[in-house]
């Protein structure tokens, strides 16, 4: 039986919408000449949280972020979705509350990989369009771990975005038109408990695991929305590395135009459950209203999240404090792999 | 975390102070009594989370716990209604740390009890527009 594309039974909009990005970057070219003596990774560089940034920094700043765009302060649910929990015990998202000023809301920690972020959009989506809440914050973030040496190591980074969903159409950015998802029993990563560093099964990377799944729950949006690729404005695929999501668009119908503006991970890499959060946030930067975006996660495990956004007039008023993601990742500084190491306290 | 610190969370979170209802004398940290005009009517305030700097050093010494952040650049800032705050300054290049420099707070760790033991979480500061 296939599940039903989700749609809320009231609208759903999101008002407000902030990315992260910590200033530190690091060429994929000091990795390389450490482990293989020359070259690079398939990105150039990726962005490394300093050693005062954690997963709840980087969620705290994304969230002010959002909620100062958006102007809304009856929050009933802080989700953050992460796999870089700093307290493997404790949540991070009534840290996140706390720094915000919110008490009466729903708060929890989300996990599935990559896909964390984009299932707190699914299920804020579900409470507000029941009536249950008025409005929440959805966050994708992560300090993405990669073990010294790995190919991981090239990609994995960090950053954070979040989104203000409500039933409030006043300063509506975009509308969530309908949503799916798609899981299967794929062991193609994971991290044990008490294990630092993920592992991941090469081969499984790419067919049975971001393809297959990305492609799945795409196609089952497109079919019960009744669109197709070029009814979309643009597109924002998960980014575990910069050619899977370009292969998929163009498997998909999609072109490289629609996917280059939340094509981040050339020079950030790919920061886990923030990855295709953050890309949605670089897409919203440039679009306008009547603009349809196609958001699809992905998440190791392995399951796709997809959406179908349309841009509403709220996206010409981003408020007086909103900082565009470019110039957020334009502001950076390049450090070195030792400087990496102590940062992230991976030399144990 | 220690009992001190839990109490005064939203201080270091979200840089609450206190205004007088009395005189609306803004101050930080907050007080019980106001300074100018002695009243005890007190409310909380959240300061600005932006300012400039008045005066900054760079330490090559620092407490115990805080020696893999060396060096340490520290300011004092004027936050935007005139309150006075030290605070740790982070993500600024030297170069860009000088006098009426503009300052935007940022919620950053502050330090932990160990690997095992709670992170401490709290307000620095970055310069902006350099």
């Amino acid at each position: 039986m296939i599940i039903p594309t989700m749609k809320s039974s009231t609208p759903v909009y999101i008002s407000g919408y902030g990315g992260y990005v910590p200033k530190l970057r690091l060429p994929t070219s000091d990795i390389a000449k450490l482990w293989k003596g020359s070259g690079s990774g398939p990105n150039k560089t990726k962005s490394v949280a300093n050693i005062d940034e954690d997963t709840t920094t980087m969620a705290v700043e994304s969230a002010r972020n959002a909620l100062s765009m958006s102007g809304l302060c009856d929050i009933g649910a802080i989700f953050v979705g992460t796999e870089s929990k700093p307290y493997a015990v404790k949540p991070t998202s009534t840290i996140v509350a706390q720094a915000l000023g919110v008490h009466n809301t729903l708060a929890a920690d989300f996990e599935f990989a990559c896909k964390a972020g984009t299932e707190a959009m699914q299920v804020i989506t579900g409470l507000v369009g029941s009536g249950m809440i008025s409005s929440g914050i959805a966050l994708g973030v992560d300090t993405a771990q990669g073990r010294p040496g790995d190919n991981l190591e090239y990609t994995a980074s960090s950053a954070a975005a979040a989104f203000v969903l409500t039933n409030n159409s006043k300063r509506s950015v975009a509308k969530i038109e309908a949503s799916t998802s798609y899981v299967t029993d794929t062991s193609d990563f994971w991290r044990r408990q008490t294990e630092s560093f993920p592992r991941h099964l090469s081969r499984f990377t790419g067919e049975p695991a971001y393809f297959h799944h990305v492609e799945s729950s795409v196609k089952q949006l497109l079919s019960e929305i009744n669109l197709k690729p070029s009814d979309f404005k643009y597109a924002v695929f998960h980014q575990p590395n910069p050619k899977f999501p370009i292969q998929v668009a163009k498997r998909l119908g999609f072109t490289t135009e629609q996917i280059q503006p939340g094509l981040l991970n050339p020079i950030i890499g790919n920061p886990y459950s923030a990855s295709s959060p953050l890309g949605l946030v670089s897409t919203f930067d440039v679009a306008k209203p009547g603009d349809r975006i196609l958001l699809t996660s992905f998440g190791s495990g392995a399951g796709s999240d997809s959406f179908s956004l349309l841009v509403e007039d709220g996206i010409l008023d981003k408020g007086p404090n909103y900082t565009p993601l470019t110039d957020i990742i334009n502001n950076n500084k390049e450090i070195d792999y030792a400087t990496y190491t102590k940062l992230r306290g991976i030399l144990k | 975390m220690s009992v001190s610190y839990w109490r005064l969370r939203d201080r270091y979170y979200r840089i609450i102070g206190s205004i007088c209802d009395s005189c609306n004398y803004e101050s930080f940290p907050k007080f019980n009594t106001c300074p100018k005009c002695k009243s005890h009517d007190i409310s909380d305030k959240e300061m600005p989370h932006t300012g400039k700097i008045i005066s900054y050093t760079l330490s090559y010494e620092s407490m115990p716990g805080f020696e893999h952040e060396l060096p340490m650049s520290i300011g004092l800032i004027k936050l935007d209604n005139g309150v006075n705050i030290v605070s740790q300054l982070v993500d600024s290049e030297a170069e860009d740390i000088k006098i009426n420099a503009n300052v935007k707070s940022v919620f950053r760790k502050i330090n932990a009890d160990g690997n095992s033991g709670q992170i401490y979480y709290g307000y620095k500061f970055k310069v902006i527009n350099a």
